[in-house]
């Protein structure tokens, strides 16, 4: 069985995000990016499978600017076999993304599709469900366990209230959750093995997907500031507050 | 001299620091320092298995991953920079390059897989009471007994020798200075930590009264000056990325803290201090790369190596310093992070040599 990895180049979990001057969007010049750490996740998950031979490759795949390579590079060194980079320096949105994700996997024809459950600078949430509905694939996402079971997987999936597990027959989508591993850390041997290994770049034309944006961004602004707290003398002083000032009793 | 480090080499640095933030933030390096062992095995087993740190600059023949002192420097400065508890500058550093410089081949084979995969963990005997690395130095007599030999005397200021396993320890015999593997469990050897200024870095002393030992390499050749280099240039890499550490949290801290309306880092004496220690740190990294590239290249490192280690030294108690200055009032106290590192800097500026003590090796060594 082929698994397919998508990884995303986002900015570091490290970095406090700031809003551009214009608030157009995310100030991204100068400012350290990573893999997301979802699908680090997903990546190690893929490499699980493959050390306990119920995978024979493992493909990594990122859609975005020539820059993302490091991204796919990184994911080679943790042990993915071979990468494709669709590569475009054009704002792609999930919908877009799922579906040039679906002609990689027309291309590839993988068994099993992990992908991080969302990317932490969109927090969209959405490819992979996307990605399910474009294939008309079961998928078992928010996964905290993920077990090849016969023809099939059982996925434990963290819902709210608690785990629910399903099982899906194969091919598959899968989206990952916090809790499913702790993705290693890449030596530096892996990480110059990597360096040899086959990394393809492909354009978005080359699957034919039109991948122009259907949304439109107004206006990005950070949170609003936290204001200071207060010390309140008596508890009906609280109450009263969070009643009549707050409002939320 | 054209010197910069490989995308591979920078992609390294990057994931051994994130491991380094993930395993060794302040918090764990203050419950570590607090215990008698020093660091956490299970850290240590992942930094040197699924990481290969241990092992990063010894020979694939011995179980190591085949790079180099720039690799191992790369190591070096980010453990620095966090103040990593782990016998890495003992174990890998000292006792790896100790075996390496030193061993026979059949002792090569038998130690280094073991440092390599961080099994065994072993360290090197060759201070005394003057805490000198040098020959004129050494006191502690070896004498034949039997098929082996025994070693007599006191040895000071040995890294980590409360926790390891094995032992390199250098000795005189009428051969003159030898190096000799000693089973830290062994009858006969008496170890008591000693009384330190950096708790991060654990230093004991260690007594040998008839303990057995096996002479590594050949009698009365031990080259400690070899070792000595390549040691040094390790450490002055672990040194600098402290003093990067203390500079990068002098920079955030004076960004964050608000006086008359306005971050202090706005201002222009805090600016003109920065920039200052930002030139001294760069010109300590370079002469750390530089030293680590000289080794690498096969050349004689001793000028080199002395002038990364004292200039190493300096800047980062001067980075310590300035940093404990920036943070104004609460930079002193306990609960604020700098005095580890003030520490960690006070500890590297004497351990195996003073600045002053390096600037003459290097002078000595360049025929001045």
């Amino acid at each position: 069985m082929k698994i397919l990895v998508p990884v995303k180049r986002v900015i570091d979990y490290n970095v406090k995000a700031r809003v551009k001057a214009d608030k157009t969007g995310v100030d991204l010049a100068n400012v350290k990016m990573s893999m997301n750490p979802f699908d680090e996740i997903a990546v190690e998950e893929a490499i699980r499978k493959k050390e306990a031979g119920q995978a024979e490759e493992i493909i990594a795949v990122s859609i975005g600017p020539a820059q993302a390579q490091e991204t796919l590079r990184t994911a080679l060194a943790m042990g993915a076999d071979r990468a494709i980079l669709i590569q475009t320096d054009d704002i792609v949105e999930p919908l877009a993304v799922a579906k040039l994700l679906k002609a990689v996997v027309d291309a590839e024809q993988p068994g099993l599709v992990i992908l991080g459950k969302q990317a932490i600078d969109d927090d969209s949430n959405q490819t992979g469900q996307m990605l399910a509905a474009l294939l008309g694939w079961p998928q078992g996402t928010f996964a905290s366990i993920v077990k090849v079971v016969g023809d099939g997987i059982e996925v434990t999936r963290e819902v709210d209230g608690g785990l629910e597990t399903v099982a899906l027959t194969l091919p598959a989508i899968v989206t990952t959750d916090l809790r499913l591993n702790e993705p290693r850390y890449a030596s530096l041997p892996n990480i110059m093995k990597a360096k040899k290994k086959q990394l393809d770049v492909k354009t978005a034309a080359d699957y034919g997907v039109d991948i122009s944006p259907r949304l439109k961004t107004l206006k990005v602004e950070e949170p609003a500031k936290r204001a200071g707290g207060i010390k309140v003398k008596t508890i009906e002083e609280l109450v009263d507050k969070l009643k009549n000032e707050a409002g939320v009793i | 001299m054209e010197f910069a480090f490989s995308a591979e080499q920078e992609q390294f640095r990057d994931i051994l620091a994130r491991f380094l933030k993930d395993k060794s933030p302040p918090r764990a390096v203050r419950r570590l320092m607090a215990t008698a062992e020093g660091f956490d095995a299970d850290v240590w087993r992942q930094a040197c298995g699924e990481m290969g740190l241990a092992g990063l600059h010894l020979p694939e023949a011995y179980g190591g991953a085949g790079y180099g002192p720039v690799e191992l420097g790369i190591a070096m400065e980010e453990q620095g920079r966090t103040l990593f508890c782990a016998p890495f500058l003992a174990s890998a550093v000292m006792a790896g390059y100790a075996v390496l410089l030193a061993g026979s081949e059949d002792q090569r084979h038998a130690l280094l897989p073991g440092i390599a995969d961080g099994s065994t963990i072993a360290t090197v005997a060759i201070c005394e009471r003057a805490g000198l690395w040098s020959e004129s130095d050494i006191t502690v007599a070896a004498t034949r007994a039997g098929d082996g030999w025994q070693l007599d005397g006191r040895k000071r200021f040995v890294v980590d020798g409360q926790t390891a396993d094995q032992l390199i320890v250098a000795a005189r015999s009428a051969a003159g200075v030898s190096l000799f593997i000693v089973d830290a469990r062994a009858d006969g050897v008496h170890r008591s930590a000693a009384n330190v200024m950096d708790p991060t870095r654990k230093l004991a002393d260690i007594d040998f009264d008839a303990a057995p030992a096996q002479l590594l390499g050949i009698e009365g050749q031990a080259p400690l000056d070899r070792i000595f280099d390549a040691v040094l240039v390790s450490f002055a890499n672990e040194i600098v990325g402290g003093a990067q550490a203390m500079l990068d949290s002098a920079v955030e801290y004076t960004k964050l803290r608000v006086q008359f309306g306005r971050t202090i880092a706005s201002f222009q004496a805090i600016k003109h201090r920065l920039a200052d220690l930002l030139v001294d740190v760069e010109l300590a990294k370079a002469a750390a790369y530089q030293a680590a590239q000289q080794l690498a290249d096969g050349d004689s490192a001793t000028a080199s190596a002395s002038l990364a280690k004292a200039a190493a030294s300096e800047v980062y108690m001067r980075a310590a310093r300035e940093c404990i200055q920036l943070h104004g009032g609460i930079g002193f106290t306990w609960e604020n992070d700098t005095h580890l590192w003030f520490k960690r800097a006070k500890s590297s500026e004497v351990f195996l040599g003073t600045p002053g003590e390096h600037r003459e090796r290097m002078l000595q060594a360049m025929g001045v």
